[in-house]
């Protein structure tokens, strides 16, 4: 073991950059590894990705983060789902949310009997109503799950609504204290190898100069490393995705504290809300092609809570990814690797995912960087890319708001064949996709597919094994018990008070195990 | 109403004919069975692999009046071991290695210590793999489940297997013809709409179930073949007289020319001669296997190998299942898994109504994937053998698919196991492989090195010791087998 350490330089200390600091020195030896981060305080962060994924708290964990600190400095609130308003059609609106539609009764998924009772004309309502996430985030109450799993409060996760520019801060704070260095300065000049291709150093504004083995890029859509030095392709999904701007403002709170984020759907694009506790996160995504700056704008400011905190901030993206994140010695993580709107909080997952990727397949100390680690690092990269984006479609395209050109537009586009034929398998058989690896669930799936308005025509055959008139009478009382238990539950803001009041403490430093 | 109509022969038939039966009877679908004559023989058996024993329980197979009635054995796995002594032997148990350290897995442990020197074999740390070596039965029990999976299969004699099935089969309401011949009547679209059996009879049907093995009687067509990956073309297989202790495991020696498998049961011992024509002739091949074992042997029959994929195991209203579908090369017996493997997954995509266009494909994509993971499995092994002879010259030279190079890949790099969808064996099954092969990982998961040497030690004598104390409590093969039979007696 003779061998100097491995050396890791991240560029970029944005969300990206910190959560990839703070995981790998988590698992990784720094016997073994070194580990930099070069930010500069002159380039601003996007910092809009505020909502999460139920994944996170396994981040979280595994970094030993205790949850009520972690809350009151980031000024977080409790996330059941995400409503989506007016996507299926103006007017209308549905939940996806983090838990699960009713149970499998004799052996056979829950959404074919309630398909066969819809079908046979049953007065059965919407999935909707057999989820247990669905009826506390519409009552706006809010408990951690409970731990027996025979309980309908363990049907359930939860992620969080947090500042992300507050939980960088925070990370930072975590990975420095752990051996992660921090350099501040801009990064200038990039010298490769010539015989390897391989980035050796980094020379910043100051004129240090930064070796490593290998450069993880969190430069978010700049893509310093994996675009302008290495040159990775870009595949472009803005056929499937056509927005390309997004409007942020954050405004005043309003009365009522949502444990869910909203997102409505607008002529020229979707509007996002995020509830924290001392203010509300806003964003108008659009398309360019359809909506002006000004229509966005303008649509933004007069759907806010309360009063607008500061000036709409444009970003510009498009959607789609780097062909591959890891080239020669250089891994994308972020904006830099791939971009897709924030739709379903996808953001902080794909980083999360990519960060446990890359510890997993790292180089050993006294070895080069490997081809074959990297291989196996871009296949799953583009599973979890790929799943991600058909789900993120499916929003689009199954849509009945006509006459407004940009959804006249998604819904009559091409789909992925492989989109394409979840619909049409949901459409003839509620059967919905479930696979291992990557973004979504089957309930998430079934929860967009009804409520965009995609219906089965049937359902598993099996599900006849329980006769009709128990089936009805079986779905009424799990209505019935989800309603009951949902009204029980006390509600979100009270949660918050009792719990991770930032209000009380203030933003102290981060406790961790 | 919907009518289901399977033609086939040996077990498959009644697997088919009574999953669908047991499944879909409360929805209203009739299933009848063509039945044809029998292409086992009286020394044929299946080595059967954990997943078994669950479809088994949705027939409600008794386990003990199974094993009585067709003088089965359990199985623990597989023991690879080189006839000419020179290259170590390795097993694969159905059960896992080891206890996670720290919530990482055993596996990246067990790997750094040996890369550090360590000189206890990994199937030391299963309690499966522990109680086969010492002529013991590990089943799961509460102590066991709390340290590892313990899974296992069975030796299932051919012949006696499909009688028990095809009780099962009218016990859950199948209806049977026997036939001589059969075909499929198509109508202008080339949909089916009846069978044609001998003597002028027809059968008609909604759905068609093929289960008549390679020959595809019903769906016809051609495959996909996978005979670059596997070198074994010709299969001999006979049966000889039993142990007198039963082992709880199956023997699979290679030779110059090619494998030999034994698999052990009260009424014999199977064997299963596998080679490859144009290396080796069948009088040689034949003389080879006579001499692995050294017993002699009887109810011999040769019959020949060809792996490959039917491209869409469902087409139009046919459905095929097994070897209809998928020829797989004889290595492992996974025959009646891929037939389980189109079952459940026929269940799953089981026409909801007249139009079932997007189930079909659902069915095919699902089913293409499966049988090339497990296709995957037997390649690698091929492709990684060490033994000396012609027959592994030929199997190392082979093509393999693009999966299994990237998993070679992986697992020399860094000592991970790729993760793929449908996939039918555990982790730990590769990790048997690959390192009973001999291939040693560069490095390993960087993450455990976190865990301090001192505890990882302790760890790991606290699992030989439980491991130890466990196998020491467990029964032979021959007291539980012999408690069976007297239990309903």
């Amino acid at each position: 073991m003779a061998a100097a350490p491995f050396r890791i330089v991240i560029v970029g200390g944005g969300t990206a950059g910190w959560m990839c600091a703070a995981g790998l020195v988590r698992l990784l030896a720094l016997t073994d590894y070194d580990l930099t981060l070069i930010e500069s305080d002159a380039i601003g962060t996007v910092g809009v990705g505020e909502a999460t994924l139920p994944h996170i708290k396994n981040f979280n964990d595994m970094l030993g983060i205790d949850e009520a600190q972690f809350l009151r400095d980031t000024r977080g609130t409790f996330k059941l789902g995400i409503e989506f308003v007016g996507w299926d059609r103006p007017g209308e609106a549905y939940v996806h949310p983090f838990g699960t539609f009713g149970e499998p009764w004799a052996s056979v998924d829950f959404q074919h009997h309630w398909a066969r009772a819809m079908l046979a004309g049953e007065a059965v309502g919407s999935l909707q109503e057999y989820s247990f996430a669905v009826a506390a985030a519409k009552a706006g109450a809010f408990e951690l799950p409970n731990e027996d799993p025979k309980s309908i409060r363990s049907t359930y996760a939860y992620a969080y609504h947090f500042d992300a520019t507050l939980y960088a801060h925070f990370l930072r704070g975590w990975a420095t204290a752990r051996g992660v260095k921090r350099i501040e300065g801009q990064v200038i000049d990039i010298t490769r190898d010539p015989a390897s291709g391989h980035v050796s150093t980094l020379r910043l504004e100051s004129g240090a100069e930064i070796g490593g083995d290998l450069f993880v890029d969190c430069s978010g859509f700049r893509a310093l490393l994996v675009g302008g030095t290495m040159g990775v392709g870009w595949h472009d999904w803005s056929e499937w995705l056509p927005c390309d701007r997004a409007l942020a403002v954050p405004c005043a709170s309003a009365a009522e504290l949502t444990p869910f984020t909203r997102s409505t759907a607008r002529r020229g694009g979707w509007q996002w809300r995020i509830p924290l506790q001392h203010r509300i996160g806003n964003g108008h995504v659009f398309s360019s092609a359809f909506c002006s700056e000004q229509e966005a704008s303008d649509t933004l400011l007069a759907n806010l809570d309360g009063p607008a905190l500061g000036e709409p901030r444009l970003l510009r993206f498009q959607a789609g990814r780097r062909a591959r994140a890891w080239e020669g010695n250089v891994v994308a993580i972020g904006l830099s690797s791939g971009f897709l709107e924030p739709l379903e909080s996808t953001s902080i997952f794909l980083i999360q995912a990519a960060v446990v990727d890359l510890a997993n397949l790292m180089p050993a100390r006294g070895g080069g960087v490997d081809a074959r680690l990297a291989a196996e690092f871009n296949r799953l990269f583009e599973v979890h890319c790929d799943r991600t984006r058909d789900f993120l479609v499916l929003h689009y395209a199954a849509n009945r708001r006509h006459g407004e050109p940009l959804w006249d537009h998604v819904r009559n586009m091409t789909l992925p064949d492989s989109l394409a034929h979840k619909i049409a398998l949901f459409r003839e058989s509620a059967a919905a996709p479930d696979y291992k690896l990557g973004l979504f669930s089957r309930d998430s799936w079934l929860a967009v597919l009804e409520g965009q308005g995609v219906l089965p025509r049937s359902y598993n055959r099996l599900a006849e094994r329980i006769p009709m008139a128990e089936l009805v009478e079986k779905l009424a009382e799990l209505r019935d018990y989800i309603r009951l238990n949902a009204v029980a539950m006390g509600s979100h803001a009270e949660f918050i008070a009792g719990y991770c009041d930032a209000g009380a403490s203030g933003a102290g430093a981060m406790v961790a195990a | 109403m919907m009518r289901v109509v399977v033609a086939g022969r040996d077990a498959p038939l009644w697997l088919a004919a009574s999953t669908i039966a047991r499944a879909l009877a409360p929805a209203s679908v009739t299933v009848e069975a063509i039945e044809l004559p029998p292409a086992m023989g009286p020394g044929d058996a299946y080595a059967t692999l954990p997943p078994l024993e669950a479809l088994h329980a949705q027939l409600r197979v008794d386990e003990d009046a199974l094993l009585r009635l067709t003088q089965g054995a359990f199985t623990l796995g597989q023991n690879f071991a080189d006839a000419s002594g020179e290259v170590p032997a390795f097993l694969h148990p159905y059960g896992s290695f080891g206890a996670p350290i720290d919530g990482h897995d055993f596996f990246a442990y067990w790997l750094k210590a040996r890369l550090h020197g360590l000189n206890v074999p990994l199937e030391d740390f299963s309690l499966t793999a522990a109680a086969a070596r010492h002529g013991r039965l590990m089943l799961p029990d509460d102590d066991s489940e709390r340290y590892g999976r313990c899974d296992y299969g069975y030796h299932l004699p051919a012949l006696a297997y499909a009688r028990v099935l095809k009780g099962i089969a009218a016990h859950h309401g199948v209806t049977v013809q026997a036939a001589e011949t059969v075909t499929a009547e198509r109508d202008a679209d080339g949909r089916a709409t009846a069978l044609l059996l001998d003597g002028g009879r027809r059968v008609e049907g909604d759905l068609f179930v093929d289960a008549t093995g390679p020959e595809a009687l019903l769906i016809g067509g051609g495959r996909e073949s996978w005979r670059s990956f596997f070198p074994a073309d010709r299969v001999f297989s006979a049966s000889g007289a039993r142990f007198a202790a039963i082992p709880a495991y199956a023997e699979v020696r290679a030779s110059a020319g090619g494998w030999t498998a034994l698999y052990p049961s009260p009424t014999g011992r199977h064997v299963v001669h596998a080679w490859s024509s144009a290396l080796t002739s069948d009088e040689d091949a034949l003389g080879e296997a006579a001499a692995a074992f050294g017993v002699p042997l009887a109810a011999g029959v040769v019959r020949s190998s060809e792996p490959g994929r039917r491209p869409l195991a469902w087409e139009g209203n046919i459905v095929a299942i097994g070897e209809a579908a998928c020829g797989f090369d004889p290595f492992h017996g996974v025959d009646l898994h891929a037939v389980q493997l189109g079952l459940i997954n026929l269940l799953a995509c089981f026409p909801a109504s007249a139009d079932y266009g997007a189930q079909r494909d659902e069915y095919n994509r699902v089913m293409q994937s499966s049988f090339e993971r497990v296709r995957d499995f037997q390649s690698a092994h091929y492709a990684l053998a060490r033994w000396r002879g012609p027959f592994w010259d030929t199997a190392r030279a082979a093509e393999v698919p693009a999966e299994v190079a990237q998993r070679i890949d992986l697992f020399r790099a860094r000592g991970e196991i790729a993760p793929f969808e449908e996939e039918s064996f555990a982790p730990d099954s590769w990790r048997t492989l690959f390192v009973g092969h001999g291939l040693v990982p560069e490095s390993w998961l960087p993450a455990i090195d976190r865990t301090a040497p001192d505890e990882m030690k302790a760890q790991f004598r606290r699992m030989l010791g439980f491991v130890r104390e466990q196998v020491l409590k467990a029964p032979t093969h021959d007291q539980v087998l012999a408690t069976i039979a007297q239990r309903h007696g």
